[in-house]
């Protein structure tokens, strides 16, 4: 294995990117962070992580956005929130995991293949797209974008699953889906939520708008 | 004789590992013994009053006691004696805590060690004679020495209460290193604004004598009755006619300062004729021998003379040497900061925008020699600005102590820079230690504001640069502990937070005073808990960092007790002192004189007339050197007479 330089230089660092985390709901108190590590202990999850919580905060106070966006840390997390219950200076971890979460998709910065954040990135398109997911399209398109492989052994169960009618091919979808749109429009951070549901509903608005 | 023998339990700490009624009944066996008991807590009331009883009843005349230390329970149970009617001194306690249980896991063995050391005191306690604590008188004055805000704190206290107190500082004004801090954490306070109205209420207070300029110079004497001599050094200025107008410097023949001031770290210039900042008290100024022309050549127009109009100006004054008799004394003498020139990875001395903390205190003083400005020494202003933790703190190498500020002033600098500048700010700390009222409080705030903490001990700080942002930066290299990482930090300013040392002259004060010094040459405290203040000379306390480093709070907390201890003891008007002390039999001393040297409390002195060596007893602390040193064995120490020492050898062995 080719030895990597390890060193970070300052040029290494988004001067701006504690300031945002603390712009969004949740991030907050990201800078009260005393490095305790009891979010890392009381993780269920840290054992697999490549940056513990606690090292991820402090990367993200620094600002080495790169390392933390590419992390495997943040699809790790369950949500289960015992680190936001029990951190000490009330800092809302789980949420500044769901922040660079959507940063990560929006840069495109996740690590490719990992099947967590592909799924969480699909199944927003869908969502915002039909309004509805459509199981066998999902797990379909989640095993061709991160393992097909893994696919081929899954055959057996899906058609499985169809034949006992768990699961369809029919493409399902809410009525008005204009308004589901024009609600999720109405959110805060209307361009984060385009960026994020994908290139199909972004056309879908476009189309709207032209109307 | 009718000894009563007592065995302490000390619930299990000598019961557990000792046998004590085994011990009980081979006392009880022993000649003299008429009372011999074992009980669970000697130092108890019900303990204590078995033996007054017993003394009563029995009509005993000598006590032993095995138990803890004598420094523990010697005085408890010489009062037992004395309630029963007993001279206190015909008592003997046996260490059998301390010098057997705790130590000892063979049972069987230590309770004989127990039996060897009881039947000692039990056969030396025979020999104890009916001795009296001395009354000695108390001089009401105290002496303070050091005009930082210890010193000024303890004056004003003791002051306060009526005492009179003398002030010696050496510096021409008093104020220490609190005078040129502008803010102090975590409050912020402005420190100008805390400590002058103190300063001024020294110079103003019917009951203290402020002498500047001045230092100790010999010390005579013992509790109560200090004689001190006080080596008042000439500012060349009649103190009585200045006026602190300083017209005198406007006329110095130097048009332009040109020596380094001192009181802002070198930071500017002054003339040779000073005032060191605007607050400086008493308001006098002051000429300085090592660069004023006329004290140096004699060749001057000395134009600095004429322009005073009240003639104050005199360069013909000399040195005076004062006297002062006191009942106590007050070390307040402050620390020295680390000169971080001895860290030379940090550049400091090389780089001149490396600054030290003291530096940095008066280059955001209001009244330092910027007005508050932070402008680098090449005059930049910085835009980038790292604060390194531990600079001659926590290291073998240096000091290994933590100097217990440096965190908390480093916040309060990276506050005030971050204000001044509006910089980044990267806060380099192996631990952040704030451990006091509101300080954890402080950090809190300074995490929010945004300053980079970054856990880790700087390696380096140099002007290579490896990338193009780095060019015409110094460079700050530091493994970032939490990050998991080594980080390259180029900025524009370094700032090293210096930790707190014992004065270079701290040895010759201790000396001085006769007082104990600790490996890191901080003045040593009696007792590290219990008697904080109080040193192994009776009389002189010490307070603020000469003790050990500590902050402002702490330094007013320590020097108020100390105030209330010199206090408790001057309010007195008398004092008791132990009888444990040695006397010359006249007849029997040869004259030979070799006690006098060895005496460390330079209580022995020798009569000329009859040739004879004699001891102030009142000086003697009775540590026994003269006593094994006399060659014709004229000198006697009370509790350690030839009869008492060898029946106690006796008893051990026999």
């Amino acid at each position: 294995m080719p030895l990597q330089q390890t060193i970070k230089y300052e040029a290494d660092r988004d001067p701006h990117f504690a300031d945002w985390i603390q712009s969004v709901a949740g991030g907050e108190n990201l800078r009260q962070c005393i490095q305790c590590g009891l979010c890392s202990a009381t993780c269920p999850l840290s054992l697999y992580m490549d940056y513990t919580p606690r090292r991820l905060i402090n990367l993200a106070r620094e600002g080495f956005k790169k390392e933390v966006l590419s992390s495997f840390t943040i699809w790790l997390c369950a949500s289960c929130y015992a680190c936001r219950a029990e951190c000490p200076k009330q800092i809302k971890v789980t949420d500044i995991m769901y922040t660079l979460k959507r940063r990560a998709i929006q840069e495109n910065a996740f690590p490719k293949r990992f099947p967590i954040p592909v799924l969480a990135r699909e199944f927003g398109k869908m969502v915002f797209t039909f309004g509805r997911v459509n199981e066998t399209l999902l797990v379909i398109d989640l095993f061709l974008r991160t393992n097909w492989l893994r696919f081929l052994s899954m055959t057996g169960l899906g058609l499985n699953l169809m034949r006992t009618g768990r699961m369809s091919f029919l493409p399902e979808s809410i009525k008005r889906r204009e308004e589901l749109r024009k609600i999720l429009g109405s959110l805060e951070g209307k361009d984060e939520f385009l960026t994020w549901a994908g290139p199909v509903a972004k056309l879908l608005d476009e189309k709207e708008m032209l109307k | 004789m009718r000894i009563g023998f007592y065995i302490c339990h000390c619930g299990t700490n000598i019961a557990g590992t000792i046998d004590a009624a085994a011990v009980r009944d081979f006392a009880a066996e022993l000649p003299g013994v008429a009372v011999s008991r074992d009980y669970k807590y000697m130092c108890s009331d019900p303990g204590q009053e078995m033996i007054v009883q017993d003394i009563r009843d029995n009509k005993l005349d000598r006590l032993v006691v095995a138990a803890c230390s004598p420094s523990l329970h010697e005085e408890t149970f010489r009062k037992a004696a004395a309630k029963g009617g007993m001279n206190s001194f015909f008592f003997q306690m046996v260490n059998i805590r301390e010098h057997n249980a705790w130590v000892h896991e063979d049972k069987a063995a230590a309770t004989q060690k127990a039996k060897d050391q009881v039947r000692a005191a039990i056969t030396r306690v025979r020999f104890h004679k009916a001795l009296e604590k001395k009354s000695v008188p108390v001089n009401a004055n105290v002496l303070v020495v050091g005009g930082g805000i210890a010193g000024i704190h303890a004056a004003l206290t003791l002051a306060n209460a009526g005492k009179t107190v003398t002030l010696v500082e050496r510096d021409s004004t008093i104020g220490g290193h609190m005078a040129l801090f502008d803010k102090t954490f975590p409050t912020l306070d402005c420190a100008a604004c805390i400590l002058t109205p103190k300063m001024s209420a020294v110079k103003n207070h019917p009951n203290i004598t402020l002498w500047t300029y001045s230092e100790v110079s010999k010390v005579e004497g013992y509790v109560g009755n200090y004689k001190v001599t006080v080596k008042r050094k000439t500012r060349y200025i009649k103190e009585d006619l200045c006026v602190g107008c300083l017209d005198c410097i406007e006329a110095c023949v130097f048009k332009e300062p040109k020596f380094r001031d001192d009181f802002n770290q070198g930071l500017s210039k002054r003339k040779p004729v000073y005032m060191s900042f605007p607050q400086a008290t008493p308001k006098l100024v002051t000429i300085d021998p090592e660069t004023c022309i006329q004290l140096k050549t004699g060749k001057c127009r000395k134009s600095c003379a004429e322009a005073c109009d009240r003639k104050a100006i005199d360069f013909e004054l000399k040195d005076e040497m004062k006297e002062l008799e006191v009942g106590a004394i007050i070390l307040a003498t402050g620390f020295s900061a680390f000169d971080p020139k001895r860290h030379a990875y940090y550049g400091y001395g090389r780089y001149p925008n490396v600054y030290s903390a003291l530096e940095v205190e008066r280059l955001v003083n209001a009244s330092g020699p910027t007005n508050g400005e932070v402008v680098l020494r090449d005059g930049k202003h910085p835009k980038a600005i790292g604060i390194i933790h531990c600079v001659g703190s926590r290291d073998e190498h240096t000091n290994k102590w933590c100097s217990r500020v440096c965190c908390m002033y480093s916040l309060k600098l990276a506050h005030l820079l971050k204000e001044h500048t509006g910089a980044e700010i990267y806060d380099f700390y192996i631990d952040m230690r704030t451990p006091g009222k509101t300080y954890e409080e402080f950090y809190d705030r300074l995490l929010q504001e945004g300053v980079h903490f970054i856990r880790g001990r700087v390696a380096e700080v140099n002007d290579w640069a490896m990338t193009p942002e780095e060019e015409g930066k110094l460079v700050i290299r530091v493994e970032d502990t939490l990050a998991g990482f080594v980080r390259r930090i180029p900025v524009d300013m370094v700032v090293l937070s210096q930790g707190l040392e014992a004065r270079k002259d701290a040895g010759d004060v201790r000396r001085l005073f006769n007082i104990g010094c600790g490996t890191e040459g901080f003045f040593q405290e009696r007792h590290p808990k219990l008697a904080p203040v109080s040193t192994f000379a009776d009389g002189i306390f010490i307070a603020g960092a000469c003790q050990g480093p500590k902050d402002i709070p702490d330094t007013v907390a320590q020097a108020g007790a100390a105030a209330a201890e010199a206090l408790a003891l001057v309010d007195a008007g008398h004092v008791e002192l132990e009888p444990n002390t040695s006397h010359v039999v006249e007849e029997e001393c040869c004259g030979c004189k070799s006690c006098v040297p060895l005496c460390p409390y330079s209580a022995i002195s020798f009569d000329e007339a009859k040739k004879k060596a004699s001891i102030n007893e009142v000086l003697c602390k009775g540590c026994g050197v003269c006593a094994a040193a006399c060659p014709s064995g004229s000198i006697r120490q009370n509790l350690f007479e030839d009869e008492e020492l060898f029946g106690e050898i006796e008893g051990v062995l026999s």
